[in-house]
């Protein structure tokens, strides 16, 4: 695989600025709301979003922040919550009770049935991932 | 709500606040723990070959997160 093109963030395109992709993630978001999980609609939506997301940030057509040349010392300290999310997912998944141990999916669920909330992780998760794609 | 219920939920929401605090910790001057964002992108570095394997983690792992929590 070829190495993509490393433009930096200051020679990004014209498209790729906040006040540009803000916006159609408030839109994606407030459609991706509206559809409920398990639905085609769902599906597709977050295939086709995830997948341009994907190839962006593959193909390099967005702009990167230079890479960390080395990692600081106490990365290990991100270990402490990852480490204990792990477990806690593990555990609660292993016991297959929905009610007295559940998953995190199984507690978002009621959160992201309503419209407003289900809005606004869908945001988060544009984001962050569009956060991602310019690393 | 059972015993067990409150535990996990509890322990769910300290992993949130470590989450939190472990970037809030991050973010101060001079300090020797990498954002959550750096350690991504000091993890999307690693090639194997041509092949940029944590780039293809990490976006493969997000895109799942999305898929797993919006569309089923």
């Amino acid at each position: 695989m070829d190495q993509p093109p490393e433009a930096t963030a200051a020679a990004a395109r014209a498209w790729d600025r906040p006040i540009v992709v803000l916006p159609v993630f408030v839109l994606i978001a407030l459609v991706g709301g509206l559809f409920p999980s398990f639905s085609l609609l769902a599906n597709l939506l977050v295939l086709a979003v995830g997948g341009t997301m994907v190839w962006v940030g593959m193909s390099g057509r967005a702009g990167r922040r230079p890479p960390p040349g080395r990692l600081a010392r106490g990365a290990g300290w991100w270990m402490v919550p990852v480490l204990l999310l792990a477990l806690v997912e593990l555990f609660a998944f292993s016991k297959h009770s929905i009610d007295a141990y559940p998953t995190l999916s199984l507690l978002a669920d009621p959160v992201l049935d309503q419209y407003l909330a289900r809005a606004a992780c869908y945001f988060g998760w544009l984001a962050a991932f569009w956060g991602l794609v310019r690393r | 709500m059972s015993l067990s219920r409150i535990v996990i939920v509890s322990l769910f929401a300290l992993t949130a606040i470590l989450f939190a605090v472990v970037e809030w910790l991050s973010r101060r001057e001079n300090s020797r723990i990498p954002s959550l964002g750096d350690l991504s992108g000091f993890v999307m570095q690693y090639r194997v070959g041509r092949i940029p394997v944590g780039r293809v983690a990490i976006f493969g792992f997000w895109w799942w997160v999305g898929w797993h929590f919006f569309a089923r």
